[in-house]
């Protein structure tokens, strides 16, 4: 057997480490990130490195709502598709620059979060968690029968290469780099609206509803604006896919898919905006290491979930909560 | 006679509905347990009496009584991992847990299961006429039977030890534990009640739609979860009523605008009711975290 | 002087169970009321009417002139009430400093493209509630203990810094609840002298409490609360006499 304790404080030695000298290993993450592509030849490595990117930027936007408010998001991936077929079908029926055909995904995903969002944002819990639970499967039942706009369980193909100027994002390592610029872009935004008033009143309704309500902290408007924001980048991850993989059908978003990206956030560390793109990182690259890993991939997520919750709450990278978790072990 | 039909088939799917929704709100709302996995334990107690008939070759009848303890030992273990280590936790720990769990028992189903359909036999095989209208046995045999197990949960709130005991502290947990009622005890036995409700409920609908699948679950739970909050969470009249007028508005629809929405109807009512009336018809207002 | 706060037959029942009945207090601006009473007399569930927090089954209550009977809690924070809490409800996982920070929401703008573009408005609001929180830390002797978390401060700490995240909201009126509960007798007197000081200051002070040295020697007012009325009212001489607290607390035949 295990003993915790000793796991606990291997991975909080590790962590104290990490935690001095925070800003160097950053630094030397996105070095190593950057020159990735040029270390190997191999096309399917920078792939799945696209992929891996893709699922950060896919993380960190259920982390936003998940980790600051704790809003149950379930159906995920229906906004992940709502900006996937947004792009689609703009991309193959009309020639738009791709920055804004981006933005505009992001921003349908987020017209649609602030549908859902008013109705369930009296009740948080279980209730946002089926309300949301049942939005994602009808977007996909949506998807499969209105087939005059989405061509049902056919899919799009043929979805446009993005092109700036006379430069066309086309190959592997170009769709790495912009991805990886996407993610970067996202990381900072996120990380200067976390450290404001809003990021505040996200935090603080989590934390106490109550109290927050005594600060004068109007619950569902910060609820409703957590949701939008976060689905926006849900949005731009659909954009994304569906420029990258050029085909969108119904089968990629499924629930399963949603579930996915749930348990990356959750055993990377909710709450933090690093633990997601470790979550992601690991979950992604693992089972491609271990291929026999794949055919069981969403059972060891599920199993992952829960014990993470049973022994690590803050999961693998919540350095915040872990520091906490620390001064607790003291006590 | 076309819609007379709708209605006897909506209200045969309504019997089972509600007999799931008397699982889910036995869970949900007596015990206080949030639960996101139930549609998957559902489905997976299904199979398990699909394989035994199927595979092993049992006598259907005997595949599903042996089904149901495994089911009851299912509620057990999901209490182990789900909500033992958590009763005094917030209770959203509840939820990601039951989400982590309704994530690897789904897979497992797949995996064990397969990911196609599976045809599920009739339990009873033919029909009667009535006044042109046809009805068939199963559809007499699965409101007969819901109506009968209504009618024993009734008494076994009322009249046993137990049952009076998870009422009480459904009531008032405190007091509860005052007058020497065993809370884990009861709590491990509700729950296991509330899961083989539940898949004797899935029994009887994969039975009348001879069709049963390991994606299900989720579904099925946010059915189940609809009904009890259309019905008011705590109460288990309204999840009878809330069961009917599911079962007959989806019959309608379907009627209506053919089978690609049917799974609407549910995420229709439970938005209306969250905008309209979130304490449920007949429930009275609780604080859920 | 003005009246701040007045209810009108407020009350609050529960299933039946008549918790405020009937109340109806007026309170001076600039004072320190005090409000006392066995357990269950509905002392806190009288703040939590006044606040907001719950939805009063009749009656009206009326601060600074207005109808304020059916604002919500945020609304009524933002016209210059504050409250804290009977159970302590801090922001457990996030730091003394940061608590106090989200008690200037009603009084920063921030938005998101503020944040994001760090505009003049990010700018100041920030430099606002870094300079005056630290100053409110400081005000109730928390200024070293800035950056430990909620949930690791010690009980007084704790009460300390939740009148500190009250005061963020500037507040006209400030309604305690049980401020020195759990406290020693040093740490008592450090919360009574920082009520007093504020009241000085202007803010008038609406306190729940069980230590009667407290209520002595720091209220100008009493009202005394039984079973969700009111059976006494007056400065702490009266209300000390007066028969009908006596038998309230010690029971019939007592006095």
């Amino acid at each position: 057997m295990f003993s915790n304790s000793k796991i606990s404080n291997i991975i909080g030695n590790l962590k104290g480490i990490i935690l001095e000298n925070k800003l160097k290993i950053y630094l030397i993450i996105l070095i190593l990130a950057l020159i990735f592509p040029f270390i190997t030849n191999n096309q399917y490595y920078i792939y799945i490195g696209v992929l891996t990117l893709m699922y950060m930027i896919l993380a960190s936007s259920l982390n936003i709502i998940v980790g600051y408010t704790y809003q149950y998001l379930i159906g995920f991936a229906g906004f992940f598709a709502i900006g996937a077929y947004t792009t689609a079908i703009i991309t193959t029926s009309f020639e738009v620059n791709f920055i804004f055909v981006f933005l505009i995904s992001g921003i349908i995903a987020s017209i649609f979060a602030l549908l859902i969002g008013i109705p369930t944002s009296r009740l948080g819990g279980i209730f946002f968690a089926f309300a949301t639970l049942g939005f994602g499967e009808i977007i996909r039942l949506i998807i499969i029968n209105w087939d005059t706009l989405t061509r049902g369980t056919f899919g799009i193909p043929g979805i446009p290469r993005p092109k700036l100027f006379n430069f066309i994002i086309n190959t592997n390592t170009n769709f790495y780099f912009f991805a990886l610029l996407i993610l970067l872009v996202q990381l900072f935004i996120s990380y200067r609206v976390i450290n404001s008033r809003v990021g505040r009143a996200w935090l603080s309704l989590k934390e106490n509803s109550e109290a927050a309500k005594a600060m004068g902290i109007k619950i569902a408007k910060y609820r409703v604006l957590n949701l939008m924001y976060g689905t926006f980048w849900a949005g731009i991850g659909g954009a994304f896919y569906a420029y990258f993989t050029q085909y969108v059908s119904p089968d990629t978003f499924v629930l399963d898919e949603g579930f996915r990206i749930f348990a990356m956030v959750l055993v990377g560390g909710m709450g933090t905006l690093i633990g997601p793109i470790a979550g992601s990182g690991l979950l992604t690259i693992l089972p491609e290491l271990v291929r026999e890993f794949a055919r069981y991939q969403l059972i060891i997520y599920g199993v992952a979930i829960l014990l993470i919750i049973h022994y690590r709450p803050q999961g693998l990278f919540g350095a915040k909560e872990l520091a906490q978790a620390k001064v607790k072990d003291e006590k | 006679m076309f819609w007379i039909r709708q209605i006897i088939n909506g209200i045969t799917q309504g019997s089972i509905y509600a007999l799931m929704a008397i699982g889910y709100s036995l869970i949900f709302g007596k015990l206080l347990l949030v639960t996101f996995a139930f549609g998957e334990m559902v489905v997976f107690g299904v199979f398990v009496s699909y394989y035994l008939y199927a595979i092993v070759g049992l006598n259907l009848f005997l595949a599903i009584i042996i089904a149901l303890p495994i089911s009851w030992g299912l509620g057990m273990l999901v209490d182990k991992i789900c909500y033992e280590k958590f009763r005094d936790e917030p209770r959203f720990l509840m939820l990601i847990t039951t989400i982590g769990f309704g994530i690897f028992l789904k897979s497992f189903t797949q995996l064990i299961f397969g990911t196609g359909y599976r045809s599920y036999p009739n339990f009873i095989e033919g029909k009667i006429i009535v006044g042109g209208v046809r009805i068939t046995y199963i559809q007499i045999f699965i409101i007969l039977t819901t109506l009968l197990l209504l009618y024993g949960l009734n008494l076994f709130f009322k009249k046993t030890k137990l049952g009076v005991g998870i009422i009480a502290l459904s009531n008032d947990l405190d007091a509860a534990k005052l007058v020497g009622i065993n809370v884990n005890k009861s709590i491990k036995f509700g729950h296991s009640l509330g899961v083989v409700l539940g898949v004797f409920g899935g029994m009887m609908m994969v039975s009348y739609y001879n069709a049963i699948g390991a994606s299900m679950g989720p579904i099925l739970g946010l059915k189940a979860f609809t009904v009890v909050v259309f019905g008011g969470i705590t109460s288990l009249p309204g999840a009878i009523i809330g069961g009917f007028t599911l079962g007959i508005l989806e019959n309608l629809s379907v009627a209506t605008f053919g089978s690609g929405y049917k799974d609407i109807v549910a995420f229709v009512i439970l938005i209306l009711i969250l905008v309209l009336r979130p304490s449920g018809l007949l429930g009275k207002k609780i604080d859920l975290f | 002087m003005a009246t701040i706060l007045k209810t009108d037959k407020v009350c609050k029942y529960f299933d039946g169970v008549k918790a405020v009945d009937k109340v109806s207090i007026e309170v001076e601006e600039g004072i320190i009321l005090g409000i006392i009473g066995p357990n269950g007399a509905g002392k806190t569930t009288l703040f939590n009417v006044l606040t907001g927090m719950l939805a009063e089954t009749e009656g009206k209550v009326i601060y600074k002139n207005k109808d304020i009977t059916k604002l919500s809690p945020q609304d009524i924070t933002n016209i210059g009430m504050s409250r804290t809490f009977q159970n302590i409800k801090l922001f457990d996982h996030l730091s003394a400093h940061e608590n106090v920070k989200i008690g200037f929401h009603t009084k920063t703008k921030t938005g998101f493209i503020d944040a994001i573009f760090k505009t003049k408005t990010y700018n100041n609001d920030e430099q606002k509630v870094n300079e005056k929180g630290i100053k409110l830390l400081k005000r109730v002797g928390l200024a070293e203990k800035q950056e430990i978390l909620g949930q690791n401060l010690s009980y007084g700490d704790k009460r300390r810094l939740e009148i500190a995240r009250a005061l963020a909201v500037e507040p006209d009126l400030l309604l305690v609840d049980e401020p020195t509960a759990g406290m020693n007798a040093k740490e008592t007197r450090t919360i009574v002298e920082l009520l007093d000081k504020l009241n000085d200051e202007g803010i008038t002070v609406i306190i729940i409490e069980h230590d009667m040295g407290v209520i002595m020697n720091l209220c100008d007012e009493i009202v005394v609360l039984n079973d969700g009325n009111v059976i006494s009212r007056g400065d702490p001489n009266y209300v000390q006499n007066d028969p009908a607290v006596r038998e309230a607390y010690l029971g019939k035949g007592a006095s």
